[in-house]
């Protein structure tokens, strides 16, 4: 009697106290703020260093990150050609043309069956921001009118572009 | 003057007026006042710090290391700088070339050097004491006393007057540097809110854009068809840019104003570059290396773009700082890498050959006394570079229309002595923007185009 009163007390401190928790996102994030989308491209004024350039433009790409010691290098390549800007296209085409990884970039097909939705995440995932009904309609336009206007070419304007130097 | 002469002559006049001052091609709004000279300019900064004992004194090991340490043994005069200048080599105690002990000086490329072909200023005074001050002198005409290291130039430089001036292209411009140290990638623009990147020049350092960084980072660039993807890019970026600049007034950057033609070029280049990298075909002097790689792929730069300025910064003797024998090595093969260099341009670039102009000279001299270190394999002393010594260089022109002169500034450094900044003016005198430069009012107050003082 004893023992089955020892083996129900047990049993009951082991579901109360060592019972499984369900994992969350938010229990795999750690120290980490929630960032608030830009309510206007004008509040953005400081400019990234070539470091931080090359950072985020490899994992808006890639969706994974670039070694401290490779962003190093990737920013020894921009100091090292005059033209800044012919620097960085030359970088992001070299991402383009990657194999391993392989850029993460929405196919024709998944582009245009939503070129609104598109458009919105293109801005929200290089520029943080949502687009300005003008900006939405320009784009529309753009992929709508023209049938070789790819994922990737848009992406690759956006990642180009003088905003995207700022935060 | 009749009434109606006089009234036509007015009303051409007053067209005239409105019509003059056009707007060119490049976004400028005269013509350059002087003509050309000649149609190109090489302007080598020729090394980090060199003494005049060692160049163009032509005393080798005399008045370096017999002076400390009279053995006879030591007392060698000699040239070391046969494409350069003319004179007899050393006899004895030759360490200064290859193979064992450096024992074997190159053989010279130019049958004639360049001393014999045009005109050696041979006391000229160095208006800075240190590598970068002393760089960016020779580009701005001018020293300045407020400027940091790892800063751009506070004051515009050549390449800035000639493309803001002169109507060149940033293609017309190119600067080649050796290294990321000392602040040499900021040597293509000053940032002048006057001049600044969209003057600026293009420019590689070859031994990173074209080095193991660019092999992983530049050398796969995909190649997009120009009309279906990257003109649309194009459009799409500047409509992205427009919204921002629209937004935020003060904050865009100036990039140097290549046209998308022009970017088409040197990413073909680029491509090409590590094309001939990899099949070992990439231009060098015969015996390369450390600078000889910098002067190969200028010679590349302007073989693909005809420059109408390439300067080439070559600093291999630096390294008497702690090795006056790798130093003489070095001050050897940058002599080496320039005779290549020039004659490369003579007889592989016809729309330089015969057009071009060549401007060597050093950013600073060396100190007259040495410092304690001696280096391992001769135990010469070595030299450092902050006293008066160190204001003695030369300045050493030749090519079209820079006949052959006797030596010229012989005298003793003083206040009247050419100045290595007068390198600036020269190349706006020779590319036509002379006059623009010395009304800027930003060159030393006595610079004077050296050929000008022919």
């Amino acid at each position: 009697m004893k023992f089955k009163q020892i083996a129900i007390l047990t049993s009951v401190l082991v579901f109360t106290f060592s019972s499984c928790k369900k994992d969350t996102i938010d229990d795999k994030v750690f120290q980490v703020e929630n960032v608030s989308l830009y309510s206007s491209a004008s509040s953005k004024l400081k400019e990234k260093t070539e470091s931080q350039w090359i950072a985020v433009v490899y994992t808006n790409l890639f969706q994974q990150a670039l070694s401290a010691s490779d962003i190093y290098r990737a920013g020894q390549c921009i100091t090292s050609i005059g033209d800044k800007e012919l620097a960085r296209e030359v970088i992001i085409s070299n991402f383009m043309n990657s194999t391993s990884p392989i850029p993460v970039i929405p196919s024709n097909t998944e582009m245009r069956s939503d070129i609104d939705k598109f458009v919105k995440d293109s801005y929200e995932r290089f520029l943080i921001r949502r687009p300005t009904e003008g900006e939405k309609q320009y784009f529309r336009n753009e992929i709508t009118n023209d049938p070789l206007r790819s994922a990737e070419i848009v992406y690759f304007s956006f990642a180009l572009s003088n905003e995207y130097l700022f935060y | 003057m009749k009434r109606r002469e006089f009234i036509k002559k007015a009303t051409l006049t007053a067209a005239g007026a409105f019509v003059a001052p056009y707007i060119l091609p490049s976004g400028r709004l005269f013509a350059p006042s002087g003509s050309q000279i000649a149609p190109h300019v090489i302007l080598v900064m020729y090394a980090g710090g060199i003494r005049n004992q060692e160049t163009v004194d032509q005393m080798y090991l005399t008045q370096s290391q017999y002076t400390w340490n009279p053995i006879p043994a030591l007392n060698v005069p000699g040239n070391i700088m046969p494409n350069m200048l003319a004179g007899a080599a050393p006899t004895s105690k030759v360490v200064y070339g290859t193979g064992i002990s450096g024992n074997t000086p190159i053989s010279p490329i130019l049958t004639t050097p360049l001393h014999s072909q045009g005109v050696l200023f041979k006391e000229v005074n160095a208006v800075a004491a240190g590598h970068y001050g002393g760089s960016i002198a020779l580009l701005q005409g001018n020293t300045n006393l407020a400027q940091p290291l790892l800063d751009r130039p506070k004051t515009p430089t050549i390449f800035e007057y000639l493309r803001k001036h002169g109507g060149y292209k940033a293609t017309d411009t190119w600067f080649l540097g050796n290294s990321l140290g000392n602040s040499v990638p900021l040597y293509n623009h000053s940032d002048d809110p006057d001049y600044g990147a969209k003057y600026g020049a293009n420019m590689f350092i070859p031994g990173v854009t074209f080095g193991s960084q660019g092999d992983q980072f530049l050398k796969n660039a995909k190649v997009y068809h120009p009309q279906n993807e990257l003109s649309p890019m194009y459009k799409m970026k500047y409509f992205l840019d427009n919204s921002y600049e629209s937004l935020t007034q003060n904050n865009v950057l100036d990039v140097v104003g290549n046209t998308e033609a022009e970017k088409a070029q040197i990413k073909a280049f680029m491509k090409n570059m590590f094309l001939k990298k990899q099949a070992g075909s990439v231009l060098q002097p015969p015996v390369s290396g450390g600078d000889g790689l910098t002067v190969g792929y200028a010679c590349e730069v302007m073989k693909e773009f005809n420059p109408a300025l390439t300067v080439v910064k070559i600093d291999g003797p630096d390294t008497c700082h702690s090795d006056f024998t790798g130093y003489l090595r070095a001050i050897h093969k940058a002599d080496h890498a320039v005779g290549f260099l020039w004659d490369y341009i003579q007889n592989q670039i016809p729309a330089m050959a015969g057009n071009t102009i060549i401007i060597a000279t050093p950013d600073c001299g060396r100190n007259l006394n040495p410092n304690p270190i001696l280096d391992t394999e001769n135990n010469f002393r070595a030299f450092d570079h902050s006293d008066a010594n160190t204001r003695r260089v030369f300045t050493l022109m030749a090519g079209k229309s820079i006949t052959n002169h006797p030596d010229k500034a012989t005298a003793p450094i003083s206040s009247s002595s050419p100045l290595n900044t007068d390198a600036a003016i020269t190349v706006g005198h020779i590319l036509g923007v002379e006059s623009e430069m010395l009304s800027s009012g930003y060159l030393h107050g006595n610079s004077q185009s050296l050929i000008r003082k022919l």
